[in-house]
């Protein structure tokens, strides 16, 4: 203020007396009597300076914060103590300040303004966080000094950045959340899509041969396109199911010690065609002897098949994939190398995921419904081990490689495997399917079905096959003709309308002997679950077989059962 | 009371020699380029602010508010609506902040920032006025722009007219835009008035 101004009287009050609404005449002993205990009480850091800067007064507060004794700083100039508050152009804030103004100094612009070492344990920070508020004293309209009165704010700065770390890990889960759910719907449309293709073909097969015109040869290629859409199909409705069950947690393993190189050669059977048909060498090289392991027989083959078809699929005309077994260890280690279009490096960690295709869109070269590797870890991982996937990148190939546990040295298996003894020194061979045609004439085979079309295609199916075959639509006819036909073995469905399949057998296990009461008996379900066929094998039937019926599997269990 | 052609040229130069120093401090300080311009410039009575304000500004607003005294007595406010006040601090701070509200530690850094304003602004009125303004600690007030004024009116007879400066932040491509409003009496208004004229005038010469 200028020497002019000075017949406005307020301004002949400092500014702490003029907010605290106290008369020039109280000021000085009050003054000093208020600043004994903002010296004691005070939370914060207060700090006066004369107009040159030189400390007249310096807290408790910050003589414990600062290491700086109150009577040695009194009197020493706040730059020369602290010359780092010039090196940050506080000393610019210190210079409006004696020209009459206020600052405010922010935790978040300057991160501290004393370097106090932190008040907490919180080791994140190297200095005290704080913020500062400096104002003139200002006497006769002259500014005398400077008050500055500073605050520790590590607490509250610690508090907001996990906020913000909390906010930021909500958000990204979020974010994946609504990428698993647009996979989901990408899954939607693919499954549909997939669904349909092989209806397409069915449908449009049987639409020409109702018309009658076609040949013998016409006939057996429309047979085999129907059959492949409905194998093509029966396999994507596994795969849906398989998917369905280990998000429900209801995939439950059936574990016996296991041979996993007659695994191998089983799931080796079944990939030949197709690795034929695109003229893929498929190696296998397999250790011999290489143990075995605690597993499901069935789950594993699956697992085998699902990496050398995925291999299969994505690998072009004429590729190699090769298949390698050997012992690491107390582990068994299953590598599937192909020739084919490899991952790239982007979509390498997603492999693995549930609906995740690299490329979802109508565009994709190969069908499929993108759940087959997350089936594989989902099956690994139930069965103790290990799957990881490498690519070199786009166009290289990949690899994907198994690790299982191996079972304790000195066990055998118990079924379901091969003689250890009798393994060649190294299964390094081709692979092809024997067929073996059982004797099946004069079996007599009682059929139970509702369905009607279902009843009709076993009739057939077995009929063409040598069997002897009657067939019931419901529990008490099948009952009937039991007792009157007297045939060998019985095969059910168990979805029925009023009498299902497990009263029948109920029904059928309380009759004598003689009437009948032990006959063997399969019963064909849609639902192939562990539990499932645990109740049906429980409940009287031998066996149990999954719709649709593979006509070849069926014929030779009901040729095993019918000869005891 | 209307500004003429002449006064508000007067006092927009003035304004803007005010706030190229306050950009090139929050340039310093933020390692960006600040740039502040001041577009236009009013007056308008403190019982028709509302209305002059509620155009641009939705309810809720943040105001950084500063009481000054001295020969020249008022209040000087920066106001921002809420989400410009949330967008200013991210361009400030890099956006280390609790994304879309402020924090405790963001409404400190608008409180330094409009007080960096505010002062420039004034101090350079009170040196044209050649007087010397003693100013309050700034607050921080989050609520809605009528409760604002209502409390600037309450028990302040003197107080009837405002100077408006549109204000607009840029950085980084963005552009955050904000108003400072200066409550005076008619008395130091008018008298603000004549000086930034004749200091217009000097400049001319």
């Amino acid at each position: 203020m200028e020497p002019q101004d000075k017949q406005n009287a307020s301004a002949k009050t400092t500014t702490l007396e003029a907010h605290a609404g106290i008369s020039e005449e109280q000021a000085m002993p009050l003054t000093a009597a208020a600043w004994r205990w903002f010296n004691d009480l005070s939370a914060q850091g207060i700090l006066i300076t004369d107009a040159k800067l030189n400390i007249r007064a310096w807290n408790n507060w910050l003589e414990t914060h600062s290491g700086h004794r109150t009577e040695r700083i009194i009197g020493q100039n706040l730059l020369e103590v602290y010359p780092d508050l010039a090196k940050r152009d506080l000393d610019e804030y210190y210079k409006d300040v004696l020209a009459g103004q206020v600052r405010v100094i922010s935790q978040r612009l300057h991160g501290y303004f004393l370097p106090l070492p932190p008040g907490t344990d919180d080791v994140s920070f190297i200095h005290m966080q704080q913020s500062a508020r400096i104002a003139p004293l200002i006497e006769d309209g002259r500014v005398i000094g400077t008050i500055t009165v500073i605050e520790d704010v590590t607490e509250r700065v610690a508090r907001e950045d996990q906020l913000v770390r909390l906010l930021g890990g909500e958000k990204a889960a979020r974010a994946e959340a609504e990428a698993a759910n647009r996979a989901k719907d990408e899954f939607l449309a693919t499954v549909s899509h997939e669904l349909r293709t092989p209806l397409h073909s069915i449908m449009g097969w049987v639409q020409i041969l109702r018309k009658g015109k076609v040949d013998s040869a016409g006939l057996e290629h429309a047979l085999e396109a129907i059959e492949r859409s409905a194998r093509a199909q029966t396999s994507l409705i596994e795969d849906i199911l398989d998917a369905s069950r280990i998000i429900t947690g209801k995939l439950h393993l059936d574990v016996r010690p296991v041979d996993l190189v007659s695994v191998i050669e089983a799931a080796l059977d079944i990939v030949r065609p197709a690795a034929d048909a695109k003229a893929i060498k498929l190696h296998a090289r397999m250790q011999p002897l290489p143990g075995l392991v605690p597993g499901d027989t069935n789950r594993l083959q699956q697992l085998v098949w699902n990496l050398l078809s995925n291999a299969i699929k994505f690998t072009p005309r004429e590729g190699r994939v090769e298949l390698r077994l050997e012992r690491i260890g107390s582990e068994i280690e299953l590598a599937v190398k192909d020739t084919g279009q490899g991952i790239s490096e982007d979509f390498l960690p997603f492999v693995f995921e549930r609906f995740r295709q690299a490329n979802s869109t109508a565009a994709r070269q190969h069908g499929g419904l993108g759940l087959g590797l997350a089936i594989v870890r989902h099956l690994v991982e139930m069965h103790g081990g290990t799957v990881r996937a490498t690519s070199a990148g786009e166009g290289l190939g990949a690899t994907f490689t198994v690790r299982l546990p191996l079972i304790d040295i000195g066990k055998t298996p118990e079924s379901g495997g091969r003689d250890n003894a009798r393994f060649p020194q190294s299964v390094d061979q081709e692979v092809s399917r024997s067929d073996f045609e059982p004797p099946f004439n004069g079996i007599r085979v009682l059929i139970v079905d509702d369905d009607v079309d279902a009843r009709e295609v076993l009739n057939l199916g077995l009929s063409q096959r040598g069997i002897e075959v009657q067939a019931a639509a419901t529990a008490g006819e099948a009952l009937m003709m039991l007792r009157e036909w007297r045939p060998d073995v019985l095969v059910s469905d168990i979805g029925m309308p009023n009498e299902d399949g497990y009263s029948l057998i109920g029904s059928v296990r309380s009759l004598e002997l003689e009437r009948g009461g032990q006959i063997p008996a399969v019963a064909l379900t849609g639902y192939s679950g562990v539990e499932e066929r645990r109740r049906l094998l429980s409940a009287g039937y031998q066996e149990c077989l999954s719709k649709p019926v593979d006509f070849d599997e069926l014929t030779t269990l009901l040729a095993n059962l019918a000869a005891g | 009371m209307e500004l003429t052609e002449n006064q508000k040229d007067a006092l927009s130069e003035l304004i803007n020699i005010a706030f190229s120093r306050t950009a090139a401090s929050l340039s310093e300080l933020t390692g960006h380029r600040v740039l502040l311009e001041v577009p236009k410039v009013a007056i308008h009575p403190i019982d028709e602010l509302s209305n002059a304000l509620a155009e641009f500004l939705p309810a809720e607003i943040a105001t950084v508010h500063q009481v000054f005294s001295g020969a020249v007595t008022g209040d000087a406010l920066m106001l921002l609506s809420y989400e410009g006040a949330v967008m200013l601090t991210d361009l400030l701070t890099d956006g280390v902040g609790t994304p879309n509200r402020l924090d405790a530690s963001d409404r400190e850094v608008l409180t330094e920032v409009g007080n960096i304003l505010l002062n420039a602004c004034l101090g350079m009125f009170g040196n044209l006025l050649q007087v010397h303004v003693t100013f309050s600690v700034p607050r921080l007030h989050l609520e809605t722009l009528d409760a604002l004024l209502k409390s600037l009116v309450i028990g302040k007879e003197g107080l009837r007219y405002a100077l408006v400066v549109y204000t607009s932040f840029r950085m980084r491509d963005s552009a955050v835009r904000g108003y400072l409003v200066i409550a005076l009496n008619v008395a130091s208004l008018d008298r603000l008035i004549q000086e930034a004229e004749s200091w217009e005038e000097r400049q001319g010469q």
